[in-house]
């Protein structure tokens, strides 16, 4: 068994398009060719690190020798990228342990049908997904509606056919009673009442099965929306961030409605229509086969004609309805903006910045307009052609008397029933694309798989314990290590201070310990557990949490410190309040807790908002509680107004706190910095100082930019 | 009048220093590794990274050069400071830096359920070859760059230039028109 990873690349050094390889084997051997032709041979044993640069457009992979040197290996698109970056994982894997692990087909996926590789996130190959299949899974989640959609389609059916009695009535009605002059006036009132009474009757069944349909459309478009906003929910903050929360809202709000339009109008009304289609043929054929041939002459033409113009006009829609969004999104960003346009004093550019935009678009939509306005006749003109052709083929039947009036009237009244879906054919394929995009856009989110993965069985073990880190990397893009190989052991009951530039991966780590995303390498635990094997609810329940940017939601005080734990007393969400010193405030507002924030609500300071944050994150009492800048965003008195309270909350609880400002951290057990992904220094503020390290010349830095901080 | 009020306030450039490299004590290199490194004011620096300030308007000027640990060691106004040598060097870094095949033709596009999918011919004068690309969110991933250059940004970040939309063949044209605005 011979095992041999490989990455394919596909630029030559010189940035030429080319198909190379670098393989990598189990003696640690790792050789870049193109074709026959071998680049370079190096060991594993000689690299140190294996690294992936991305560039613009393009990437590198390159080896940092043992002597410290550095080595090119090869280039590619950024197609390639992703692959790139697995390859590194291996490569420095056995570096680091020498292990050889055996590749398991990581390579990237694509179609088996076009040979095009999928989109990253995606299972299907959208170039190959066909409208039918999109279909068919629309119509399985449909399935528990069919009870509903079912009967509301068959009478509809039943209000169609009854509607086409109504031509044959008419046939009764003139070659029986009229034209041989034979009926009585009796007879004659029962069938124009029996037609009366035909259509009042479909009219009836139809208003009914309307209401049933529109029913059963919003029910299944209330269940697609809770689908999708239950799997957001569960979804992980990497699948999350790669789209915009906007992105998300559409696919909730608005993709679900266009689904739900397309059933109770679009798609009902192509069924109908079918049945329609498919009985007055029926009817047709059976009353006079050659005039039925007379109808059908136009539809080849009309037919061509329609799909050319729908092409046509289908650009000119799409072209409009991007104007129309982008429209929107200007409108969107300047009224987010507002308070920077006018502080400013940009108004007048805005104004024209839109209003281009909407002349833009206007022009587009009345260019559609006439478009339409113009070439839609035409089309009537083309099924003008087929009633002409049965009323002058039909008369000139009834003057030889080989044809009844009856059936001509019959026929010219169905020819309408007839034409009239093929003249709305031209809008049909728009509905159907709309909602097969909406569809998939939804399908998209529910087939997400979640990579923070639950264990059936999470071993959740109080978090009281000691939290270690060993050995953890990890990069939000596989080829980008924002952590190298963390080790740390955090006491109970410790307060540690994370410091370091900005960027340096502070935040990253306090994302690893919420488990918002997992370690690429090494594992980190509390109390000897791994994360992994711990349901991530749970830690969320028991782990407080502050950030710089803090996030009220639109509520009252109350109910916004209460957010951590809903089934918390009265005494102790003023318990909260008071150890985050936000009682004090509160107290001085007309309404007390059941002041109102948020949209339209009482404004607050960002000072303020902070110590409601910390009162939300202590309310549930956490054993580990985070300080993410906390108070970073504050004044120098605010805040430490705020850090006596939090002196008081973090005593006997693991606290995690990372500040810009280093005097926030004095009180620190130990202090960790970090600086590149790695801890270059640990100790205490004191132990540091002396180091004469990074530490000791962020501090210098600091005191000489704010001679307040007294520190030491 | 503009003048006048430039003449009370001088420019930020008075104010601050942007750090430009003093050419005359750089010398650019090629490494052995198959790198581009820089010998500059006693120190040898032995991989750097090559930056547009303005990938698009303006390319040629304004080149940020970092070092190992991305710290950005000055900036070259422009590169027709450079000597024909030096020149060759910097610009060869910058255009494996920069990767972003020519379009010469659009095969086809096809929209098929948000994305959009294209055959292009791209590559160089001397070398043109098929790529299929995906492209997802037209609006923001097909980007007029001036009055009649075009950049197309696909699914995995790749990035190809229509230099002339105006000398672009009719059919090609034709495809791309309705993603245009
Ligand atoms: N969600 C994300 N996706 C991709 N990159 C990220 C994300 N969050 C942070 N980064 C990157 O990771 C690095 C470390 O970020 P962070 O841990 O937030 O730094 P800080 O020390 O300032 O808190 C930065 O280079 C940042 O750009
Ligand atoms: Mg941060």
């Amino acid at each position: 068994m011979s095992h041999k990873h490989e990455f394919h690349y596909d630029l030559d050094l010189a940035m030429q398009p080319a198909k190379g390889t670098v393989s990598f084997d189990q003696t640690g051997q790792i050789i870049s060719f193109i074709g026959d032709k071998i680049l370079l041979t190096l060991c594993a044993g000689d690299i140190t690190e294996m690294s992936v640069i991305g560039g613009v457009g393009c990437g590198l992979l390159f080896a940092k020798m043992n002597d410290e040197s550095e080595i090119l290996l090869c280039r590619f698109t950024f197609s390639a990228m992703k692959a790139a970056g697995e390859f590194c994982k291996v490569i420095n894997f056995y570096i680091q342990t020498k292990q050889y692990v055996t590749p398991e087909e990581k390579e990237q996926p694509v179609c088996e049908k076009c040979g095009r590789p999928l989109i990253e996130g995606m299972s299907v190959c959208l170039f190959c997904y066909n409208k039918i299949s999109v279909l068919k899974r629309a119509l399985d989640l449909l399935r528990p509606f069919a009870g509903k959609i079912l009967p509301a389609e068959l009478f509809l059916a039943t209000s169609s056919i009854i509607y086409l009695l109504v031509p044959l009535f008419s046939r009764l009605l003139i070659d029986e009673y009229l034209r041989p002059m034979k009926g009585t006036s009796t007879q004659v009132f029962l069938l124009a009442g029996a037609m009366f009474l035909a259509r009042a009757l479909g009219e009836l069944i139809y208003i009914f099965s309307s209401r049933v349909f529109n029913e059963a459309s919003i029910q299944y478009a209330n269940h697609l929306r809770n689908l999708a906003y239950e799997k957001i929910q569960k979804l992980s903050m990497s699948s999350l961030s790669k789209r915009t929360p906007g992105d998300l809202i559409r696919r909730v709000m608005e993709d679900t409605g266009n689904v739900r339009n397309f059933i109770s109008d679009g798609g009902r009304w192509a069924v109908e229509q079918m049945i329609i289609f498919v009985v007055v043929l029926i009817i047709l054929l059976f009353t006079n086969f050659e005039l039925t041939l007379l109808v059908f002459i136009p539809v080849p033409v009309v037919s061509i004609a329609l799909s050319r113009f729908w092409r046509f006009i289908h650009i000119r829609y799409e072209r409009q309805w991007r104007k129309n969004s982008k429209c929107q999104s200007i409108l969107h960003d300047i009224i987010k903006g507002i308070r920077t346009v006018k502080a400013f004093g940009k108004e007048d550019m805005e104004i024209q910045k839109f209003s281009k935009a909407t002349r833009e678009l206007a022009q587009v939509s009345s260019d559609n307009e006439a478009i339409w306005a113009r070439l839609f006749p035409l089309m009537l003109f083309f099924t003008g052609i087929g009633e002409f052709l049965v009323l002058y083929y039909g008369g000139q039947k009834i003057l030889n008397n080989t044809l009844s009036l009856g059936v001509l009237v019959q026929f010219s009244m169905y020819i309408t029933y007839i034409y009239a879906p093929l003249r709305w054919l031209v809008s049909f394929p728009r509905w159907l694309a709309d909602a097969m995009t909406s569809m998939v856009k939804i399908f998209e989110i529910l087939d997400e798989e979640p990579d923070i993965i639950s264990l059936p069985n999470p071993k959740n073990v109080p978090l009281s314990g000691k939290v270690s880190f060993e050995g953890v990397s990890f990069g939000y893009k596989s080829y980008e290590p924002v952590l190298k190989g963390i080790d740390l052991d955090i006491q109970p009951g410790e307060m540690i201070g994370i410091v370091g530039r900005s960027g340096a991966g502070k935040s990253t780590i306090i994302n690893l310990i919420m488990r918002l995303y997992d370690p690429t390498q090494g594992t980190i635990s509390i109390n000897g557990v791994d994360l992994k094997e711990m349901s991530p609810e749970y830690l969320h329940e028991n782990i407080g949490i502050v950030f710089q940017d803090t996030f009220l939601f639109a509520g009252s005080l109350y109910e916004n410190i209460a957010y951590g734990k809903p089934e918390a007393t009265a005494t102790e969400v003023i318990a909260a309040a008071k150890a985050a010193n936000a009682h004090d405030f509160i107290m001085q507002t007309a309404d007390g807790y059941n002041t109102i924030i948020g949209e339209n609500g009482h404004s607050i300071s960002g000072g303020e908002r902070q110590r409601l944050a910390i009162a939300r994150a202590i309310i549930k009492n956490p054993s580990i509680l985070i300080l993410d800048e906390a108070t970073s965003s504050l004044d120098v008195e605010t805040e430490s107004i705020i850090q006596d309270s939090l002196n008081r909350i973090v005593q006997g609880r693991t606290t995690i706190a990372i500040a810009h400002r280093l005097s926030t951290l004095r009180s620190a057990d130990r202090l960790i910095v970090l600086d590149q992904g790695k801890i270059a220094e640990v100790g205490t503020h004191t132990e540091l100082l002396k180091e004469k390290g990074i530490y000791y010349r962020l501090v210098m830095a600091q005191r000489k930019t704010s001679k307040i901080a007294e520190v030491s | 009048m503009e003048k006048a009020i430039q003449k009370e306030a001088p420019s930020l450039a008075y104010a601050i220093d942007i750090g430009m490299i003093d050419l005359k004590n750089a010398e650019f290199y090629m490494t052995t590794g198959g790198f581009t490194g820089l010998k500059y004011s006693g120190q040898d620096y032995n991989r750097i990274t090559l930056r547009r300030a303005f990938p698009i308007g303006n390319p040629m000027e304004y080149i940020s050069v970092a070092d190992k640990d991305n710290k950005e060691i000055g900036m070259i106004r422009s590169l027709s400071d450079l000597s024909e040598k030096q020149y060759s060097i910097v610009l060869t870094e910058l255009e494996k830096r920069y990767y972003s095949p020519t379009v010469y033709e659009v095969k086809s596009v096809k929209d098929k359920l948000g994305y959009v999918y294209m055959e292009l011919l791209i590559g160089r004068d001397d070398s043109k070859y098929k790529k299929n690309c995906a492209l997802k969110d037209v609006s923001k991933n097909i980007r007029m760059l001036d009055d009649d250059r075009l950049i197309i940004t696909d699914v995995d970040g790749n990035r190809y230039i229509i230099q002339s939309l105006s000398g672009l063949d009719k059919k090609s044209f034709k495809r791309l028109e309705p993603y245009l605005f």
